[in-house]
């Protein structure tokens, strides 16, 4: 059975939940975990394409057979490494807005408006 | 992935972490929500090592787990107030 | 008024979950049908790999020999993630604080921490042998570093690694990645080449082995090490006041 179907399909559910919580909520904190697992699900497909049906894990210690593709591993492990990097400035993005307003609600930002 | 059971543990771990992400946006409370994504990244480790990526599987692990929460905990410690 | 703020919210939930839902179904055929496409995985790097890089971690030997290019890039973003929090955020102050934890918990931490040590200096070294490599050590190092900071306080913290090493590390660091390029193109062969540029191969499994692949692999450990836990201390610190 290839279990690279069901991956992806999680994959996608993920990253839809992701866009979920980036539209519903207003809490600058709590975007950034809706990005985080947005991006989580991104490495995910990637994970998921590098697979490889009876393979091992690309470490060539000695035995043969078929071998994960390492291509998509570098990729993914530099786009953790970045994501890292640009949750750091979110968050402090979030730290500067609460020291110069008192406040991380993004609503709270724009009180004329009465629609939301 | 060669037998039955290992399939059927892949899909258990794949339904905790769509379980888990779900939590993580729908759950009240922004320490609660932060924990529920340190398991999050915790389970795409575990997944990551059962698809024979295990570099990857042990970045996640310290980045996801250890790193990002410290930084979302300071984060959140740092804009509790009236506010929010 | 607070009736219609309620009903306004639920119906822009339930908007909010109808186009998700759309959207992930369309995700998912999409990607069903692009991968019904044949795809062959690029086996090159596996099959040559040892012999091109002496290092039998493939990933390692892309990310340092292969596309070692990329990894000078990423490290330029972190760095750049550094020096924009530093200029957002001002430069961290601490006050004077009582340690949180009790004494019997701080000594315990401080006898034990050597042997943390041991887990990222090994998952540095070993780079090119087993699973890790210089980004996986390094953030175990800065997760050390915080760890410090939590335990023992952040004037003791600030006092035994103090932010100029950390800052003069992540400098020094990607300035000797640069070098150690330039070393390739001294020797006539190209920008971050590896073992054509003379270096020994050493026989592939054991640690002294790959070529320059473990040394690059201790300077993206600095230098990632250095970089998020600058990053966390610039979070963690107060501003300065203005006087």
């Amino acid at each position: 059975m290839n279990p690279q179907i069901p991956v992806f399909i999680t994959a996608a559910l993920v990253w839809a939940i992701g866009i979920y919580g980036l539209i519903i909520h207003r809490n600058m904190i709590q975007i950034c975990v809706s990005l985080s697992i947005m991006e989580s699900a991104v490495i995910i497909l990637l994970v998921g394409l590098a697979f490889v049906p009876g393979g091992s894990a690309p470490i060539l210690d000695g035995h043969t057979g078929p071998f994960a593709d390492p291509v998509p591993h570098a990729l993914a492990l530099t786009a953790i490494v970045i994501g890292a990097g640009f949750l750091a400035i979110a968050l402090s993005l979030t730290v500067a807005m609460y020291r110069k307003y008192g406040t991380a609600d993004v609503k709270k930002l724009f009180p004329w408006d009465e629609t939301q | 992935m060669n037998s039955l059971g290992e399939y059927i543990a892949l899909i258990i771990i794949l339904a905790c972490l769509v379980l888990s992400a779900l939590s993580a946006v729908l759950i009240r409370g922004q320490i609660t929500t932060i924990i529920v994504l340190s398991v999050f990244s915790v389970l795409c480790a575990v997944l990551f090592a059962m698809l024979q990526a295990v570099d990857v599987a042990m970045a996640e692990a310290v980045i996801g787990a250890g790193f990002l929460t410290a930084l979302f905990v300071t984060a959140a410690d740092k804009t509790r107030g009236q506010g929010s | 008024m607070n009736q219609s703020y309620d009903t306004s919210k639920k119906i822009r939930h339930l908007l909010a979950g109808i186009f998700t839902l759309s959207l992930g179904a369309s995700l998912i055929w999409l990607i069903l049908e692009a991968t019904g496409m044949p795809l062959t995985p690029d086996l090159g790097y596996v099959m040559n790999s040892v012999g091109d890089t002496g290092s039998i971690n493939v990933v390692t030997a892309i990310l340092m020999d292969y596309r070692g290019f990329d990894t000078l890039g990423e490290a330029s973003v972190i760095f750049t993630s550094v020096a924009v929090t530093a200029a957002i955020l001002a430069e961290p102050v601490f006050t004077l604080e009582r340690p949180i934890l009790s004494i019997i918990t701080r000594r315990a931490i401080a006898y034990l921490v050597p042997v943390f040590f041991m887990f990222p200096l090994y998952v540095i070294t070993h780079g090119h042998l087993s699973p890790g490599g210089g980004f996986q050590g390094g953030v175990s190092l800065a997760v050390l570093v915080i760890l410090t900071h939590v335990v023992f306080g952040h004037n003791l913290a600030m006092k035994k690694i103090p932010f100029s090493l950390l800052t003069m590390g992540e400098y020094w660091a990607a300035l000797s990645f640069g070098i150690l390029g330039l070393l390739g193109i001294f020797t006539g062969v190209g920008f971050l080449a590896n073992l054509a540029t003379g270096v020994p191969r050493g026989i592939p499994g054991q640690l002294l082995s790959g070529g320059l692949i473990p040394v690059l692999n201790l300077i993206v450990g600095i230098k990632v090490a250095a970089g998020l836990s600058s990053l966390y201390i610039t979070l963690e610190g107060n501003p300065r006041r203005k006087k």
